[in-house]
């Protein structure tokens, strides 16, 4: 195997499942009955046959008071109001743009609920329409948040506060939106010299610290011009290898599952953690290592 | 007449299976990163790989987004190397198109579509080795697919064939052999639990008395088809929940 | 997937320092996993994923008749088959295009003697010869698609068995052939030369091999270089740009070197013997 190429034989393929012998829920496959008594309430992933409350996805039951329903592994993004999300700019219209966040419908973000660039506080006029194309642009990627859902279930975004807004020079990286935690912050300043934007819907950001003291009003300006130093984009390619590991052996991805991956990768080198067999291999210290805590 | 028999003396098939025993059935959930959900399903030797796409936005021209229902878009292929004589098109000729439709048919029924307006599912399947029970390698596959996607079901859609052998005794999932031979080929697609036929379709004939008991074999089919799946299914949401440390319960 | 300017430009400056994105340096290339035997009535049969990229390659051959002016060649004919599971947007007649662009191409990389020895194939000189059939299905595209279906069309070539011909009758005008039906009595086809493709993009005033789908997005333009043991069997221009000359030739000579290191990469694997089985896409 020569230094520049990596070729296996599928016999030597690696097996990326790591789940642990313990017990397990009870899991629910579709058209499973989950309860015959009907004081419970539907929610996602349920309906109602004869009677009989039923199961319409794979997964495992969860219930909140009254409220049951089941959660599948894997599924389209399904917004709520406060989640932070990470979307690209796919078409501009009239007043708003609209954004692709993985969900099952576009996304919409309109002009009003931007913040003008110099942090002006005023109405919109019929010129701001026509820059629009100034602000974002097709392919353009930002961070907002969700505002609104509609009744057809399109989300409605806003960037109306500093932190949101354009974002610059960095990685973007997709993984399927159950992997990410819900938490109280998605904005992460990692001490290895990178920060992460976890957005509920599956895109992660991986760029340089953000500053927050810097100047950043309403989160239009980019800085292009500036070089990343090495430093700064070693820890960003090595992050963003670790993300990848853990989301082949589908685990949780939050700031503590992330930072022990990076610990357990420093004894490779940034490329070969693009080796399946070193995937696994943090993946599985990681998981050994948050298991740690919790006991 | 020195035909083989569909069904020998001491009741073995051409293949050494009995008159009601399916084929090996393997399959696997979550082959592919890029699709939204995928699965590979093997029956015998009929290999079928299905991926789904959604549920997103309607592509192309917006007015075939409905407003009470998902649009289910299928699309039926087979590599050019799946049959022993080589096919020169993958798709687009007239079987393909049918294929198609009768799996849209088939996943329309089973598909809770009153909860995605606006939007379409994409399901694409390919079949890699053709060798008897195309589509209803192709149906299972792709109800695999769906679950694997997350996308709600009523419940599992499965597909069976049926035939008749030496006019009498009812066989269970053709292989392409017994199909060649001429026996007639009853196919038929179901939902298992509540025992609904979604899809039936029959070549060559037979008499009309026969029809109950080859139409309840290939139910039977259908019914252990699922009871497979399922399993199959409950092993890898274990694998992989067990993973992610079952955040998802609470 | 288009990207903004604020990712070009740190792919761009990347690209620069030698560390991409990933920590790969400009002339790495992604693992890739190889398997052989997955088509079972194929005569020969691979499967290449090399990262996000999956395809599928079969060989069929057939007796058929010689072109009439080259009587003493067989035949080699390519199809590649874009399957909607990649990307919905090959649905239906979408991926034509793209199939035309690849099948082209490797039909112009094997078209040279050197490359390929047509003249093996023959049977019956100026009457029956072999006519192979490369079928090629792209499951999934993550980037890079030319060289993937490259070295899966050597490996299926590798492993492609062609029946010994047993005796041949020969009646006035009619040709009868009698094909040994023993498996293990075949005879082997020589790719020791066969061409590997290598993507060359540039991005700003680099080139790197091996793009992800990222880099394809930014690249300025790109060639697709197929190299055969020493020389350069066919030269490509893919995208939208336009190329200085020099550059083409800085583009030419990475593509060349790289490619060889990639042959004996390919060669080393092969001589492993890769058996196939039940691996396939059950694991």
């Amino acid at each position: 195997m020569s230094q520049k190429f990596h070729i296996r034989l599928a016999s030597q393929r690696v097996n990326t499942s790591i789940a642990e012998n313990q017990r397990y829920p009870k899991i629910f496959t579709p058209g499973e009955t989950i309860t015959k008594q009907n004081e419970f309430m539907r929610g996602h992933g349920t309906y109602e046959d004869n009677g009989e409350l039923k199961s319409s996805v794979a997964g495992v039951r969860e219930q909140v008071n009254n409220l049951i329903s089941v959660k599948p592994l894997k599924s389209r993004y399904n917004g709520e109001v406060g989640d932070i999300v990470v979307g690209r700019i796919t078409e501009v219209q009239q007043k708003r743009w609209k954004v692709d966040t993985n969900a099952r419908l576009d996304s919409i973000l309109l002009l009003s609920s931007v913040n003008l660039p110099g942090g002006e506080l005023r109405r919109r006029s019929v010129e701001d329409e026509h820059m629009m194309r100034q602000y974002l642009q097709e392919g353009d990627l930002i961070s907002a948040e969700v505002q609104s859902v509609h009744s057809d279930g399109t989300l409605s975004l806003h960037t109306r506060s500093l932190r949101y807004g354009k974002l610059g020079q960095g990685v973007l990286l997709k993984v399927f939106p159950s992997l990410i935690q819900r938490s109280k912050t998605h904005f992460h300043n990692l001490p290895v010299g990178a920060s992460v934007i976890l957005g509920n819907n599956g895109f992660i950001w991986i760029c340089p610290i953000i500053n927050n003291s810097e100047d950043s009003v309403g989160g239009f300006v980019q800085n292009l011009e500036e070089k990343v130093p090495r430093q700064e984009r070693e820890s960003i390619g090595r992050i963003r290898n670790c993300i990848q590991a853990l989301a082949m052996c589908k685990m949780m991805i939050y700031d503590t599952s992330i930072l022990y991956a990076y610990e357990e990768s420093l004894k490779y080198s940034i490329v070969e953690l693009l080796v399946p067999e070193a995937m696994v291999d943090i993946a599985i210290l990681t998981q050994h290592r948050l298991s740690m805590i919790e006991v | 007449m020195s035909k083989k028999e569909l069904l020998s003396k001491i009741g073995l098939r051409l293949d050494g299976r009995r008159a009601h025993e399916l084929r090996r059935i393997r399959c696997k959930l979550g082959v592919f990163t890029e699709p939204d959900g995928s699965a590979y399903m093997e029956q015998g030797l009929t290999k079928v790989l299905a991926a789904v796409y959604g549920p997103h936005q309607v592509r192309g021209s917006k007015s075939k987004a409905q407003h009470d229902n998902v649009v289910i878009n299928c699309q039926f292929s087979m590599a050019v190397f799946s049959t022993t004589d080589r096919k020169k098109r993958p798709r687009g000729d007239r079987k393909s198109t049918e294929l198609s439709m009768h799996l849209q048919q088939a996943l329309e029924s089973v598909i809770k579509t009153e909860l995605y307006p606006w939007s379409q599912i994409d399901v694409y399947v390919e079949v890699l080795h053709a060798d008897g029970g195309i589509y209803p390698a192709c149906v299972n596959a792709a109800t695999l697919a769906l679950i694997d996607a997350g996308i709600p079901l009523k419940e599992y859609v499965c597909a069976c064939t049926a035939s008749l052998a030496n006019n009498d005794v009812p066989m269970v999932d053709i292989s392409h052999q017994e199909e060649v031979l001429g026996g007639p080929t009853l196919t038929i697609a179901a939902l298992p639990m509540s025992g609904k036929i979604v899809l039936m379709e029959m070549s060559q004939r037979f008499h009309l008395d026969h029809l109950d008991k080859v139409m309840n074999k290939a139910l039977q089919g259908c019914k252990d088809i699922r009871r497979i799946l399922d399993e199959a299914v409950r092993l890898h949401v274990r694998d992989v929940g067990s993973a992610t440390g079952w955040a998802l319960a609470t | 997937m288009s990207l903004c300017e604020a990712e070009k430009t740190f792919v761009l400056h990347g690209v620069e320092e030698n560390l991409r994105i990933d920590g790969r340096d400009r002339e790495q290339y992604r693992p890739m996993e190889l398997e052989t035997d997955v088509v079972s009535h194929a005569f020969g049969s691979a499967r290449l994923r090399l990262a996000n990229t999956d395809v599928l390659v079969a060989v069929k051959i057939e007796v058929d008749a010689p072109f009439p002016d080259r009587p003493t060649e067989g035949k080699l004919e390519f199809f590649v088959d874009c399957s909607a599971n990649a990307t919905p947007d090959f649905e239906g007649r979408g991926g034509e295009e793209l199939a035309a662009e690849i099948s082209n191409c490797l039909s112009s990389a094997y078209s040279s003697s050197l490359s390929f020895d047509l003249t093996k194939l023959c049977i019956v000189k100026g009457r029956k010869c072999w006519k192979l059939y490369v079928d090629i299905l792209i499951l999934e595209c993550g980037g890079n698609l030319f060289d993937a279906i490259s070295i899966a069309v050597k490996v299926a070539l590798w492993n492609t068995q062609v029946p010994k011909v047993r005796c041949i009758d020969m009646d006035g005008n009619t040709v009868d052939i009698n094909v040994c039906q023993d498996m293990f009595e075949c005879q082997r086809l020589d790719v020791e030369n066969a061409p590997v493709m290598v993507t060359v993009c540039k991005i700003g005033d680099k080139c790197i091999v091996d793009p992800n789908a990222a880099e394809e997005q930014c690249s300025v333009g790109s060639v697709v270089v197929a190299v055969s043991g020493n020389r350069l069997s066919t030269v490509l221009q893919t995208g939208m740009g336009s190329l200085h000359p020099l550059t083409l030739v800085e583009c030419l000579k990475m593509g060349h070197k790289v490619g060889k290191k990639l042959d004996e990469a390919v060669k080393e694997i092969l001589e492993k013997s890769p058996k196939g089985g039940d691996v396939g896409f059950l694991n």
